[in-house]
């Protein structure tokens, strides 16, 4: 099954439990949905898998309404773990974008994909808590592959975070932005 | 009426579908939930839970799901609005009650997040194969209305539409949700509090003495009266008469109004969603999540050329017999897309009376479909003139499996 | 005066006992006759069978300044579990329980029958003041039912206790209880088991079996005070939410 929408992007995160992959999914969504103005459809893997233990989620941004709710091919793949990359990366169209963890994942597939690595866990945890690594991802994420506007994700984030970590997570999302950038150049 | 700004949410909201149907009962008025947490509803309670205390609602996790629906009969009856929240194997526990419910023409309002598979099932996947039984599930006549939400924003919508109904028509009322739309997290539109209508409690308002509780109004509805006004109240879940007295007369009972009072309001209750009906060869009929995965469907044979008709049904029960009859005279045929292996398909084709192709897509449940099994059922109408008595194809699953079951692996 | 020995009692009870009656509803899984209850002057609602419990659950929850009595039958042999957890959450409930021995009795000489048993009832009867008490019960009585004046008194204390109470009634129905030999009437059995019971005030509730040839032991055996479901409700979440919380139905309904 293709879809049809030109305009539609099917990202996948994959990761542990603990790790903020729903969450991350969350705060993609209502910042291309409520500030974007796009639709986005966001969904959780649940099946036996439980906290710490591998998990998933998928979210499907459209400029029209999204029918289909769950991914068919992605476009980019988010692994921040190496079971969250080996499950998922034979979903990734071809010249689909890998995003990574490079201390986390090893990459194994000789498939034609963009791959855009990042220390993003351990740049949170130079930020202070390892927790936000996926805030990180989602500034790479964001600088990278431009699917929801930066000012969106500005709008979104900080109603997505409890109020005491806002400036915590603000500081990630621009360290991985800005890394994204480098990388940009770089390639 | 208008809802109380306190109870609403007003915003745009990002959240899933079980938490903006708990949001849509708050808005609503519900000020009673009797649950038992079970997968994939749990969200739903959970977000009742955490903003019931601060407006004077109440939660209580009961011991199962019978003594859930039950306390929600005895709290509608002391005034409150009240609703239960569940899954199959709790919804299959409830049935006697809604029974008891119906009965005693008690409003109350039960979201029924369904999942795939009898019995146990597949607890974290989807299905629609509930919708017989929420329709006559309990022993004996009766009638119900359902709402089949396609989102998150139709989760918030509908829940205070089927508030709304079961205090009109003082019924039992299910949002026939299921696991993809509860779990799915989409943008949710929250009006105003003065945008909101709401449905108040049919209060009866002579003089006390002259009250008999199941005396209907002109629309086959009796008024109510809350628990200890002093009204010494006999009802009787025995078939009873207009008085709540127990009789074996059943041309004086409320039997027949129970029916009465839905079928005949049926061109009040039903909603539809039709688009494109005017010129149509084929139409696909569908509810809940199937709808918007049949759409895609409906678009790619539009680029195709094929015209295709799209009904959409809000309120699966009542089934609005007149249309789908005065349909089938114009068109080639039906195609019915459900997450099961055959239910409302059968009431398309009772009302249809041979005069169209009828389709089948079913869907062994724990996902949706595949837009292509939707479309090639739509090209299998408009190429195929013969006339089948019913079903034309009825997949296996394994046939499914071959031709791409929608599997989102 | 009632026909029904216990809803007499209740009557009586109900005249003297200083509460509106306008406030108070009964909810059965039995049925009673409309010209039976109508003079209680009360709300009645006959439940399907089972869920008297949770259904006055939801009728007190609803609106908590009712006072709710639920008649229910041998501990509900459908929804006992309704009854366990009323007890445990301490909801604010009278009980009265109804046994008419679906579970047998066997105080007389003879094997019982019951219709359901035509070759004799082997299975042991609940203790239900026990079972009562464990739960967490505040007040647990039991009489048969022609204990008249007893049973009225320990369902006014029942009434103003805050919490759940459970009153067993010794009561054998003559349409499935027919079976004791020489018993054939309803009179002559509940006459049989008020003759074969002994008042003992205060008696541990583990000591109350109904066994065979001994005695029936009836009394008010419990009499404590816990706080309610409703009390510990606003209590908790006062303290959590503040000022944010509205406390529900008044501290003390």
């Amino acid at each position: 099954m293709n879809r049809m929408e030109a305009t539609v992007t099917e990202i996948r995160f994959g990761g542990f439990g603990g790790q903020g992959i729903i969450r991350s999914g969350i705060i993609i969504g209502r910042a291309a949905s409520i500030y974007d103005n796009k639709s986005a459809t966001m969904n959780q893997s649940f099946g036996p898998e439980a906290r710490g233990g591998a998990c998933s989620s998928q979210l499907v941004i459209s400029e029209d309404r999204v029918l289909y709710p769950y991914v068919i091919r992605t476009d980019i793949l988010v692994a921040l773990s190496q079971e969250g990359y080996e499950k998922f990366v034979h979903e990734l169209k071809d010249n689909g974008k890998l995003l990574y963890d490079e201390d986390l994942v090893k990459l194994k597939s000789t498939k034609r994909i963009d791959t855009y690595s990042i220390p993003a866990t351990k740049f949170a945890e130079e930020l202070g808590n390892r927790i936000i690594a996926n805030v990180v991802m989602l500034g790479f994420l964001t600088s990278i592959t431009q699917v929801v506007s930066k000012e969106a994700m500005n709008k979104a984030l900080p109603e997505s975070v409890p109020e005491r970590y806002v400036e915590l997570n603000i500081k990630a999302f621009d360290k991985g932005y800005k890394y994204g950038i480098e990388q940009k150049k770089a390639k | 009426m208008r809802a109380n700004p306190r109870d609403v949410r007003t915003g745009i909201l990002y959240i899933d579908g079980d938490v903006a149907a708990a949001e849509g009962a708050l808005a609503a008025g519900c000020k009673f939930v009797g649950g038992y947490p079970i997968t994939p509803s749990t969200e739903a309670a959970e977000a009742f839970v955490r903003r019931a205390p601060q407006v004077g609602a109440m939660f209580i996790q009961m011991e199962d799901e019978l003594g859930s629906i039950s306390a929600v009969m005895g709290a509608s009856l002391s005034g409150k609005k009240s609703m239960t929240i569940t899954s199959g194997p709790g919804f299959s526990l409830m049935m006697e009650t809604i029974g008891f419910g119906a009965m005693l023409e008690i409003p109350f309002v039960i979201i029924n997040i369904q999942r795939g598979g009898p019995s146990t099932g597949v607890p974290t996947k989807t299905g629609q194969a509930d919708m017989m039984q929420a329709r006559w599930g309990s022993q004996g006549d009766y009638e119900v209305i359902t709402l089949s939400p396609d989102s998150p924003q139709e989760s918030f919508d509908f829940t205070i539409k089927a508030f709304n109904l079961a205090e009109k028509y003082r019924v039992p009322v299910m949002l026939m949700s299921d696991e993809c739309v509860g779990h799915m997290t989409e943008k949710v539109v929250v009006p105003e509090a003065d945008k909101i209508e709401i449905e108040p409690r049919r209060l009866y308002k002579g003089p006390k003495d002259k009250y008999v509780p199941f005396k209907p109004d002109k629309d086959l509805v009796p008024p109510m009266v809350k628990a200890g006004d002093g009204y010494k109240l006999y009802l009787s879940a025995l078939t009873h008469n207009e008085r709540g007295y127990p009789t074996q007369n059943i041309k004086n009972s409320s039997s027949r109004r129970l029916i009465d009072k839905i079928r005949l309001n049926a061109d009040d209750i039903i909603e539809i969603k039709e688009e494109g009906l005017e010129d149509a060869e084929v139409v696909v009929v569908s509810y809940g999540i199937t709808s918007r995965v049949a759409f895609r469907a409906i678009e790619q044979a539009r680029k195709l050329g094929i015209k295709v008709g799209n009904l959409r049904l809000v309120t699966v029960w009542p089934f609005p017999d007149k249309k789908i009859t005065e349909l089938s005279k114009k068109v080639k045929g039906f195609v019915v897309p459900e997450i099961n292996y055959g239910q409302v398909v059968f009431e398309v084709e009772r009302c249809v009376h041979g005069n169209a192709n009828i389709i089948l897509v079913p869907h062994g449940g724990a996902s949706v479909h595949n837009p292509n099994d939707i479309l090639t059922a739509i090209k299998t109408i408009v190429k195929d003139k013969k006339r089948y008595d019913g079903i034309l194809e009825f997949k296996t699953e394994l046939e499914l499996r071959i031709f791409g079951s929608g599997d989102n692996k | 005066m009632n026909k029904n020995p216990i809803l007499n009692a209740l009557g009586e009870t109900l005249k003297k006992v200083g509460i509106d009656k306008k406030k108070v509803c009964i909810t059965s899984d039995i049925f009673y006759k409309p010209e039976d209850i109508k003079p209680l002057g009360v709300d009645f609602y006959h439940i399907h069978r089972g869920r008297s419990i949770a259904f006055a659950t939801g009728l007190k929850l609803g609106n908590p300044a009712l006072k709710v009595i639920a008649f229910i039958g041998d501990l509900s042999t459908l929804g006992g579990n309704h009854f366990v957890h009323a007890g445990r959450r301490n909801m604010n409930l009278v009980t009265i329980c109804i046994n008419n021995y679906i579970y047998p009795f066997k105080a007389t000489k003879k094997p019982v029958k019951t219709s359901f048993s035509t070759y004799s009832n082997f299975e042991r009867p609940f203790n239900m003041p026990h079972l009562a008490k464990s739960c967490g019960a505040v007040f647990v009585a039991r009489w048969t039912s022609l204990h008249t004046k007893e049973l009225s008194s320990s369902i006014t204390k029942a009434l103003h206790k805050s919490g759940f109470s459970a009153i067993e009634v010794i009561s054998p129905g003559g349409h499935y209880f027919a079976g004791i030999p020489d018993l054939k009437e309803e009179p002559d059995l509940i006459k049989f088991y008020y003759k074969n019971s002994e008042i003992k005030n205060g008696e541990e509730t583990m000591n109350l079996e109904i066994e065979f040839g001994k005695k029936i032991i009836v009394g008010e055996f419990i009499d404590r005070e816990r706080p309610t479901f409703i009390d510990l409700y606003n209590k908790r979440l006062s303290k959590v939410l503040g000022d944010k919380f509205e406390p529900y139905g008044g501290n003390r309904d």
